[in-house]
């Protein structure tokens, strides 16, 4: 099909799939526990807490944080991945023994 | 600019916030966090702010007169001088857009009414045109929607907390657009190629057709290879596109497709001297593909391309 191309604001779709949580973005849940205060007096300061280009090809999926994850945020990345490697390996180690066990039998075959 | 003290809306919402996490500090931190406070104002869904809005056009140096008075930020550039854009901006009357400074760094910004911002039709479409406004002689790092600063000085902080940051990412993203290229198919047209091409498909339809009496196992055989078939055809034109774009593209992001039509939905980074070439090929890539529907857009600001989380920590 031939195409033409169309100006980014005739679309308000795709105005909306940018805008909304792209570009700079005051994070979400501190925005969240403002609201309800009228007007804005809260006194806080700006902190850059990740800077990030999309410059590569192959990062491309699923890259957009989850805009609220205040579970996540009191613990850092680090340390949650160490956890994780941790539960990983005990996970193994104990699959190894018990392989048979583990696996669930299904019934009446 | 001397910091307003508005005093009428000083009241304790220390109690409210105060207890909420202070964010992990961390160390990477590009520049040491400013020690001033910083009120700002901020977005979300809540009721409309019902504010007086003064009539008169406000100056741009905001004077001690407008309480009222928020500044909404569209996006940060690289200015030293003052800049003006016309009366573009979000609100009834198109307020004037203008520039508020830190050294070589400027953000785009308007007068607002002080509360937060609905994502109605117009405001969003307002921030995006300003973004637009702004693009054509200059390099943006767009601001998401709904951002409003209580003062210039507000403004002038985001800027210094930030200015390595900002300066990094505007000299990547110098002289670079982005572009939409969303890839739709007709699904029935497409079942029906399949089942004229994949002879095992063929068959199954056939068996179907024929058979008497209960068709469920071979009904649901036939469902399972057409969606397997019409995946790897969704991946098939994908990535044979993407393979098409890449040398006339600095970067690509793929997004989620919206709705079950859409089988690509992904954005571009392109360097402005090959904006004719990477147009070109889009246009030659939906000639080839008769059966595809491609939804072509730009240029837009590079939104797709620049993540950057500002988090407010309470001091």
């Amino acid at each position: 099909m031939a195409v033409e191309r169309a100006a980014g604001g005739s679309s308000l779709i795709d105005v909306l799939d940018r805008v909304l949580d792209k570009g700079i973005v005051i994070d979400a849940w501190v925005r969240v526990s403002l609201v309800g205060i009228d007007l804005i007096t809260v006194e806080a300061r700006v902190v850059v807490a990740s800077i990030d280009t999309y410059l590569k090809y192959s990062e491309a999926v699923g890259q957009s944080v989850p805009v609220a994850r205040p579970a996540l945020e009191s613990r850092p990345y680090d340390e949650l991945a160490a956890e994780n490697q941790a539960l990983r390996a005990e996970l193994s180690a104990a699959g190894g023994a018990r392989q048979p066990a583990a696996r669930r039998r299904r019934p009446g075959v | 600019m001397a910091k307003k003290t508005t005093k009428t809306k000083e009241r304790p919402a220390t109690k409210r916030a105060a207890t909420k996490r202070a964010a992990p500090k961390r160390p990477d931190t590009k520049r040491p966090a400013a020690k001033r406070v910083v009120p700002i104002a901020v977005k979300a869904p809540a009721k409309a702010p019902r504010e007086k809005t003064p009539s008169r056009r406000s100056d741009e140096t905001g004077t001690a007169g407008d309480l009222f008075r928020g500044k909404y930020v569209y996006c940060v550039i690289q200015s030293a001088d003052s800049l003006k854009f016309g009366a573009a901006g979000i609100g009834d009357n198109g307020t004037e857009i203008h520039t508020v400074h830190y050294r070589d760094l400027a953000a785009v910004v308007s007068d607002v009414p002080l509360g937060v911002l609905d994502s109605t039709r117009e405001n969003v479409l307002a921030h995006e045109r300003v973004n637009e406004i702004v693009m054509r002689d200059h390099t943006v790092i767009p601001m998401s929607f709904g951002t409003i600063f209580k003062t210039r000085d507000d403004i002038v902080q985001l800027l210094r907390s930030a200015y390595d940051a900002f300066g990094d990412v505007l000299s990547k993203m110098r002289d670079k657009m982005e572009f939409g290229l969303k890839v739709l198919w007709d699904r029935d047209s497409i079942v029906k190629d399949i089942e004229d091409e994949d002879e095992g498909i063929h068959r199954l339809k056939n068996e179907i057709a024929l058979q008497k009496g209960s068709t469920y196992f071979a009904r649901m055989q036939y469902g399972r290879a057409i969606d397997a078939a019409l995946q790897m055809r969704s991946e098939r034109y994908g990535s044979e596109i993407l393979d098409r774009l890449r040398d006339v593209a600095v970067a690509s992001r793929i997004n989620k497709p919206i709705g079950d039509k859409m089988i690509m939905n992904a954005a571009f980074l392109v360097s402005r001297d090959q904006e004719t070439a990477f147009d070109t090929r889009v246009k030659s890539i939906a000639a080839e593909h008769d059966k595809l529907t491609f939804k072509y857009t730009g240029p837009w600001p590079p939104y797709n391309f620049v993540n950057i989380r500002l988090k407010l920590e309470r001091v």
